[in-house]
């Protein structure tokens, strides 16, 4: 045997081993010594009982042997098995099933009880049975309660007899013996149970406590990296089961429907039947008169679920017409603005501030659309300034719910007076906020009621809802009601519509088309017309056109109007006659000039200094005679002042033919169109006050900012469309400059009529500061259609977008 | 009536250590421990059977063991032991059993309950020296076991108690077995004659006549759980020890009269229990079992495994361990047995390791000419046999050698030999196919 000079290499587990069988072994001699290099494993016993005699004669005897021998095996303890009465003891055979046995582990629990009778209990047994009967399966059934029941401290007889339900001599027999053999039995319970741990751990080295919980969680691969996939997958699934619930809700819905819709079918049926109805005349008698509302309710349902949108500002959309319809040219609608803008302000005077107005007339206010001014402090509650219809159940589809998040303002108690006075609105006011009436540009056509909510993106929504007048208010062509107030002149409607946006407040009650367009005229009604911004190209069309004279064009426009109404009188039942038509212009007129005495009265002392110092008059003089003007109020100012013109400029034009040249001559060199020169002429007529007019309601609002651009350029040198624009721009800035000293000065050197469009479109933008800078300008530059346009533009790009709200 | 006899083989005079003593009807009995010999073989003697000239007094204290011995030749027994107890023990001579001359000096009872009381571990490590002083450290204040796994090799907390066996003999279905080691049940039970068990529910009772009432009203006829396997009349039938949680319990406390280690000290949750049956008129009848962690961190496939006395030595422990391989082969994984390892466990591992893997190496053709080969890894996939007990089994079989500056593996002709002798005797075979077994990811749930 030679020894080894080299290290047996480590055995690898990976390497290949060949193997070597019989003759082929090599001669193994030298390898006994190198087995040694391959590490001993242990048995896997515990060392002490591994050198256990009969363990290791056995090994040693396999190792011999190859094989066990019967002599060599470990000796165990015997067991037998030769239990004679097993077959007695488990009787009935159990056939082995085919399937493989598959056992549910909640049927393992039944109700057996766990006690088991033994052969003391039989006797017991046996002699109860003779006098009464009882059953094993009883027997232990009360044994295994009363164990149960029963801790260290017995039950008592009472509690036995609550617990037992069965004959009470019995009860006591049982209890009896129970006790008897509780007290003699040693272990804890006639039902051996294995030991339980102690909370005290008193328990810990009891051998015969066993099967402890665990108390710790036993060790188990750590998976945390699944705790955030899996909880947004929780998330998913809950965000899922939500859906289905809902889509299953409405499901329910829809065939709750479809069963109401049956059930009104068969009681249709029957009642056509016991009517005799059998050829369907009285149906259809009943249909007609039903076809009409259908065809209203059908928008109804639109707005309950559907949001349509009806229009969207960003493309520009032809302007919310007020309530007054413009006449049947639709052309008109943006430039009727203009123009009576330019007419208020050549007018100037009567537009009423908001103190004033109460002053003036109490009826009048009915009629004035005050509160949209109000509303335009609020844009919460205006966005869908709406009207009423009537219904007891204004809210319907539509209830208000509150939004978390949102910040809703109290009612405001002016408005609420207001529409008090009216007392036959007065149930309507509550609506005034959610819809009103609605009239589309582009499929012109009055919608009914809806309430207009502004969208993502600058989307404006209309929600619909249906009302008993649906079929009336169809009927209603947005014409009638532009043409309406051109023509009837009450410029202040519009001029308030176009302020508030939105619209003015319609309160109404009636059906009849009529009573809707006077209520809409006076105010109570308010309608709501989309509007652009930008005069378009109908604007300047109009411009032009119109040089030769507003007067013309009014009239053409009333008159236009007045054949409007007089056809939709013969439609429909009611309609306004022209004496209601006149005497609220004179109503209007009246107020107005109410208005601009006052006006003056204030303006005067300012007056002077203002048109001298144009630059520096600022907000400063205008500050004295207001109160604290708001955005809000200083747009019902420019409103005012833009609707007052109208009237007076129709008398004016009338009476004052030749007064516009002169002033044209001075106006001229801006190169307005002749439209301007009726303005010009109002203007003239009472420049003063309509400029104290412009600074007042500007001044409220803005501090003594003085806007570069408008210093510069000198109102009264620079052509009446230029200082317009600037100040338009200005105004369109409002929320960011104050556009108060751009007023000032524009109109103290000449307001032009398209300044005071301007001035009233700026503030209405006020309102809604958005808009694409662009549409702005274009609006603004349509409108002047001037050369200036280009030095505007720079302006422009900083100015606020607007939108007609 | 077990208590009579003696063991078959306990033929020799051995040293033994009095653990306990009891008087009935005015007769001492002794309870024994033979030194080198298993727990298993541990009886209540009478003084007849003691050689009380030998006896040893434990050398600290006054109270102590007595040894002596009955049964047992002890040729390999370790030099140490003997050294000690040279002087005590009677005459290493063969004897009959019943004629067993060995015997213990009783000493006073007082004495005596103070060993009784005392742990074990310190007596033992009186005669046994240094190598157990390690483990007596831990004797004052036993804490609680490891939570993984069901067996116990720390066993410093052993008590006297739970080294004496303490159910005399259990009656389920045919067979009465006679316990090996302590078992938990209720100890009001332990002084019965004869504990009864329901064979399939394996519930205990305290006598026939509960029983008797009990199958009454327990229909069942076999394991209360699905079967997973069939072929023949033998049944596997798997059971979640947090599911049913009763007959898991049973189960255990039935399993632990035959397993040392054993230790039912914490709930049955974690495990699986596979119980194999055989399949006749009566029913399916428990034959053995093993129990399996539901996630074992060490590889285990079996945690516990026992045939029931009755079948033992008839190729079911086998079969179950070939059965915990399939297992593990159709969970793709290898696997090894939790240790330690009983005697009786490490014999049948041994013989199935070794079987297997002369199977294959056998089965191995030469391809081509060339010498077949094979790599313990490869092996050990084939098997599902974990590594080191590929290892441990090349080595015990001595197939391992160095030749030529590698290993090889030779098959001498007495291994082929043996080995087909060996498996012409093996007839009980698991077959895969008859196996219905999808594993669970039990990592996924939060609880077993």
């Amino acid at each position: 045997m030679s020894k080894l000079s080299f290290r047996a290499r480590a055995l690898d587990a990976a390497k290949p081993l060949p193997i070597y069988r019989g003759k082929d072994m090599p001669d193994l001699n030298d390898c006994v010594s190198i087995n040694r290099a391959v590490p001993q494993m242990p048995t896997g016993m515990e060392k002490e009982e591994e050198s256990e005699h009969h363990l290791q004669r056995a090994i040693s005897a396999q190792q011999v042997f190859r094989e066990k021998k019967e002599s060599m095996v470990i000796p165990v303890p015997e067991a037998e098995s030769n239990v004679n009465y097993y077959n007695r003891l488990y009787k009935g055979e159990f056939k082995q099933p085919k399937q493989f046995i598959h056992i549910q582990p909640f049927n393992l629990d039944n109700e057996q009880p766990d006690y088991d009778m033994d052969s003391e209990d039989e006797t017991l047994l046996n002699r109860l049975n003779r006098k009464m009967e009882i059953k094993p399966l009883q027997f232990e059934i009360m044994i295994d309660r009363l164990e149960k029941a029963s801790s260290n401290q017995l039950v008592t007889l009472q509690e036995a007899k609550l617990l037992l339900n069965e004959d009470d001599y019995l009860i006591k027999a049982v209890y009896d013996y129970w006790v008897r053999k509780r007290k003699n039995c040693r272990g804890p319970s006639l039902i051996p149970q294995i030991k339980q741990e102690k909370r005290d751990g008193s328990t810990n080295n009891d051998p015969y406590v066993a099967f402890r919980r665990r108390t710790e969680k036993m060790q188990t691969r750590k998976n945390r990296k699944n705790d955030e996939a899996s909880y947004e997958k929780m998330l998913k699934l809950r965000r899922e089961f939500s859906r289905a619930i809902t889509i299953l809700e409405m499901i329910k819905r829809r065939e709750k429907t479809k069963r109401e819709l049956l059930h009104l079918t068969l009681e249709v049926v029957e009642k056509r039947y016991h009517l005799g109805d059998y050829g369907g005349e009285i149906l259809n008698e009943v249909k007609i008169s039903r076809s009409e509302k259908e065809l209203y309710a059908t928008p109804a349902t639109l707005h309950n679920g559907n949001h349509h949108k009806v229009q969207e500002c960003k493309t520009k959309h032809p302007h919310h017409l007020s309530l007054k319809e413009e006449a049947s040219d639709v052309v008109r609608q943006k430039k009727k603005y203009p123009k009576k803008p330019k007419a208020e302000a050549l007018i100037t005077s009567q537009q009423p501030t908001p103190e004033t107005l109460p002053v003036i007339n109490k009826s009048d206010i009915k009629q004035y659309d005050f509160h949209s001014s109000d509303e335009d402090e609020f844009p919460q509650v205006l966005s869908p300034v709406s009207e009423p219809e009537e219904e007891n159940d204004p809210d319907g589809p539509c209830a208000f719910r509150r939004r978390a998040g949102c910040q809703y303002y109290a009612p405001r108690l002016d408005q609420a007076n207001h529409s008090c006075e009216n007392s036959e609105l007065a149930d309507l006011d509550k609506l005034r906020y959610r819809h009103c009436l609605t009239t589309l540009t582009v499929p012109r056509r009055c919608i009914g009621f809806a309430r207009r909510r502004i969208g993502r993106g600058g989307r404006v929504i209309m929600d619909r809802i249906s009302t008993e007048h649906d079929p009336v208010l169809k009927q209603i062509d947005p014409e009638m009601l532009n043409s309406f107030s051109s023509s009837s002149q009450t410029i202040d409607f519009s001029s308030n519509f176009s302020r508030t946006n939105a619209s003015s407040k319609h309160c109404e009650n009636r059906l009849s088309l009529s009573e809707i367009l006077s209520n809409i005229r006076s105010c109570r009604l308010q309608c709501f017309q989309p509007r652009l911004l930008n005069l378009q190209d109908s604007d300047s069309e109009e411009c032009t056109s119109r040089k030769p004279g507003q007067t013309v064009n009014n009239k053409r426009v009333s008159a236009a109007s007045v054949a409007l109404l007089n056809t939709s009188k013969n439609g429909i039942s009611g309609g306004i006659t022209e004496e209601q038509f006149q005497t609220h212009q004179q109503q209007l007129v009246q107020m107005q000039r109410q208005q601009l005495a006052q006006l003056q009265q204030k303006q005067q002392s300012q007056h002077s200094s203002q048109q001298t110092h144009p630059k520096a008059q600022g907000s400063s003089t205008s500050d004295c005679m207001s109160k604290t003007l708001d955005s809000a109020s200083a747009h019902f100012a420019a409103s005012a002042v833009v609707s007052a013109p109208v009237p007076s400029r129709s008398e004016v034009a009338k009476e004052q033919n030749t007064g516009h040249n002169n002033i044209n001559g001075v106006v001229q060199p801006s190169g307005t169109s002749k439209t301007l020169y009726s303005t010009n002429m109002a203007l003239s007529s009472s420049p003063g006050i309509s400029a104290v007019q412009l600074v007042r309601t500007v001044g409220h609002t803005t501090t003594n900012h003085l806007i570069p651009a408008l210093c510069t350029s000198s109102p009264q040198t620079l052509p009446m469309n230029n200082s317009c624009l600037t100040n338009a721009v200005h105004l369109n800035n409002v929320s960011v400059v104050s556009p108060v000293n751009v007023h000032i000065n524009t109109r103290t050197s000449a307001p032009s009529p398209t300044a005071l469009k301007l001035a009233t479109v700026a503030a209405s933008m006020d309102r809604v500061p958005k808009v694409t800078p662009s549409s702005a300008i274009s609006s603004i530059a349509r409108e002047n259609h001037e050369p200036e346009r280009l030095g505007l533009n720079g302006i422009a790009e900083t100015t606020v977008a607007m939108e007609v709200t | 009536p077990g208590l009579s006899k003696a063991p078959v083989y306990a033929i020799l005079i051995a040293l033994a250590e009095i653990l306990s003593v009891k008087d009935i009807s005015g007769r001492k009995l002794f309870y024994v421990h033979y030194i080198d010999f298993n727990k298993r073989l541990d009886e209540w003697v009478t003084h007849e059977r003691l050689d009380l000239k030998k006896i040893q007094f434990p050398k600290k204290e006054a109270k102590t063991p007595t040894k002596n011995g009955l049964p047992g030749s002890r040729p390999g027994s370790p030099e140490r032991e003997v050294k000690r107890k040279v002087e005590v023990v009677s005459p290493a001579t063969p004897v009959p059993s019943e004629t067993a001359p060995a015997s213990v000096f009783p000493q006073n009872g007082a004495a005596r309950r103070a060993v009784a009381a005392q742990p074990g571990r310190k007596r033992k490590s009186n005669c046994l020296g240094t190598d157990e002083d390690s483990q007596d450290s831990s004797d004052g204040i036993p804490s609680a076991p490891r939570m993984t796994g069901s067996l116990v090799s720390d066993r410093s907390h052993d008590d006297i108690v739970t080294r004496m066996k303490n159910i005399e003999c259990i009656e389920l279905g045919r067979h009465r077995l006679k316990p090996w080691y302590f078992s938990p049940y209720p100890q009001e039970l332990t002084t019965l004659p004869v504990l009864y068990l329901c064979e399939f529910c394996l519930k205990y009772g305290r006598s026939l006549k509960c029983l008797q009432r009990h199958l009454t009203k327990c229909d069942l006829r076999h394991p209360p759980g699905n079967e997973i396997y069939r072929k023949g009349t033998i049944s596997f039938f798997e059971i979640d020890g947090r599911k049913n949680k009763s007959y898991s319990q049973n189960l255990c406390l039935l399993a632990k009269c035959f397993l040392d280690h054993k230790t039912l000290y914490y709930d049955t949750d974690p495990f699986l229990f596979y119980v194999m049956t055989e399949y006749d008129c009566k029913g399916f009848h428990i034959v053995g079992y093993f129990s399996k962690e539901k996630e074992s961190t060490e590889d285990y496939n079996v945690a516990c495994i026992l045939t029931l006395p009755p079948y033992q030595r008839r190729g079911y422990g086998k079969l179950l361990i070939e059965f915990s391989y399939e297992l593990s082969k159709v969970e793709g994984k290898t696997g090894t047995p939790e240790k330690p390892l009983s005697d009786l466990g490490l014999l049948s591992y041994r013989s199935y390791w070794s079987q297997t893997i002369l199977e294959i190496l056998m089965g191995l053709k030469s391809e081509s000419g060339e010498r077949p080969q094979i790599t313990i890894n490869e092996i050990s996939e084939i098997t599902s046999i974990k590594k080191e007990d590929v290892i441990s089994t090349l080595q015990y079989l001595n197939l391992i050698n160095y030749y030529k500056g590698q290993y090889i593996l030779t098959l001498s002709e007495d291994i082929v030999d043996g080995h087909e002798r060996a498996m012409l005797k093996r007839l009980l075979r698991i077959d895969s196919k008859c196996l219905h077994f999808t594993p669970k990811d039990w990592s996924k749930r939060g609880k077993w």
